[in-house]
């Protein structure tokens, strides 16, 4: 039974990287970033998974028995509210305690003026990055880390001590979370690492995204500075997360860098030189990076053509796949397009139709993963996800 | 990468071992195993900030 199931995890394991290469598996590979539908397949709340991570693992473990899929992400809830409880996190609307226990947790951004950083203090993070993030931003963020200067507290000691071994488990907790899906189903972990933009970083993090369309307008040399300075350490963490066989890419989530957030002026001007450097670099060491493109980024699609053959494979959440394909089908693995909106009211033949118009219009020479447009949350239907995985296994064999 | 910026904390590290060995008394033993083993633990100090602003 084990030797079976190991059959079956490098099966899928091949297919998976064939398609990530551009290339042409024995057939469509399944790979589902599903989130808080695990919850709600498992017969968990929303709170459960975000709360108590060896629920959310024990949900996305049975979705991997239960479906045939080739690779899911090991917790794509992924946030463990337990931890950014442990550290004081302000940012989060934790289900079940600020809002309802049956929603995905959210990030709450705050106004303006109340920013992680304010707009004077580029030079602090320009010259001292992990300096800036302990010494400022992260006593601003957090309800118990004490600011510099300020008298310290039993609150801000157990802070460090709490975060930091929670967050150690946590980690340590996704070797063996991958070992049981590989033994149990024969499921591969689908990406490994993180990475995002450092003009996405800054404002999702930082400065927010009101103050970061004033700043490329009133300081755009600080942006374009705080942005180089972040360069190497997000290089960095990117790689050291990275899976040492180089099979599953890096996952790179693209959040409001994109035309109409910015301009194109201003794209080209901050995003894409101070992030083109990092994938060229990650694919230098053999990773590829996984374009998680939510939202639509097709007016960027001349951009990031501009990478080498097979660096990244490309997620398209509301993209125009077909305009996707056209443009970057020849030279990257693409992902995604089956709307969640499609999921979530439609019906599975509505759900069988779709998938064959995009597996007409984009599988047909490889290169091609199935997966909903953006992570599925608990407002998916359990049959259409269901009549998502079945008709792409009847119809998409090469 | 071309536009690296210099800082004087570079990626991987939050205390850097040349400043902490300034702190020590003459090590009579492995200096490199103290070195290897301030190295491995300082980055976890670094892998925990930028994991809170990355992941959570």
């Amino acid at each position: 039974m084990a030797k079976d199931m190991e059959h079956l995890y490098q099966e899928r394991l091949k297919r998976y990287v064939t398609a990530m290469r551009n290339d042409k598996p024995d057939m469509i590979p399944i790979r589902p970033f599903v989130a808080e539908f695990t919850a709600k397949y498992a017969g968990y709340t929303c709170q459960e998974v975000a709360h108590d991570y060896e629920k959310a693992f024990a949900a996305a473990r049975k979705c991997a028995v239960d479906f045939d899929w080739d690779a899911v992400v090991s917790n794509m809830v992924y946030v463990w509210t337990g931890l950014t409880q442990a550290i004081g996190l302000r940012y989060y609307g934790v289900p079940g305690i600020d809002i309802p226990a049956d929603r995905g947790f959210q990030y709450i951004e705050p106004p303006e003026e109340k920013a992680f950083m304010k707009p004077d203090e580029y030079d602090q993070l320009i010259e001292d990055p992990t300096g800036f993030l302990y010494n400022v931003w992260l006593p601003r963020v957090s309800a118990d880390v004490s600011a510099m200067g300020e008298p310290t507290s039993f609150r801000n000691n157990l802070s460090f001590l709490k975060g930091g071994m929670a967050m150690l488990t946590y980690f340590n907790a996704f070797g063996k979370q991958n070992e049981l899906l590989r033994t149990e189903s024969g499921t591969v972990s689908a990406i490994a690492g993180i990475l995002k933009a450092p003009f996405d970083i800054i404002a999702d993090k930082l400065r927010g995204y009101l103050g970061l369309v004033t700043d490329v307008l009133e300081r755009p040399d600080k942006v374009l500075a705080a942005c180089e300075a972040l360069m190497p350490h997000l290089t960095h963490v990117a790689l050291s997360g990275a899976d040492p066989d180089k099979n599953v890419p890096i996952g790179y989530w693209m959040h409001r860098g994109c035309v109409p957030f910015f301009s194109m002026e201003h794209f080209k001007q901050f995003y894409w030189p101070t992030f083109k450097p990092i994938v060229e670099e990650i694919w230098a060491h053999g990773h590829q990076v996984l374009f998680y493109a939510e939202g639509n980024w097709d007016a960027h699609l001349d951009s990031f053509a501009e990478l080498p053959d097979q660096a990244i494979v490309y997620h398209v959440d509301q993209g125009d796949i077909y305009k996707v394909h056209k443009a970057l089908g020849e030279k990257f693995c693409i992902s995604g397009g089956i709307p969640n909106w499609l999921l979530a009211t439609g019906t599975p033949p509505e759900v069988r139709d779709y998938c064959k118009k995009v597996i007409d219009g984009v599988a047909g020479d490889g290169g091609y993963i199935m997966d909903a447009a953006a992570i599925v949350q608990n407002d998916a239907k359990v049959e259409n996800i269901r009549a998502m995985t079945e008709f792409t296994r009847e119809y998409g064999v090469y | 990468m071309k536009k690296q910026q210099k800082t004087k904390r570079p990626p991987g590290v939050c205390i850097p071992w040349q400043e902490k060995v300034k702190e020590l008394p003459q090590i009579s033993g492995d200096k490199e195993l103290v070195k290897k083993v301030w190295q491995d633990i300082d980055a976890l100090g670094y892998v925990y900030i930028w994991q809170c602003l990355l992941s959570f």
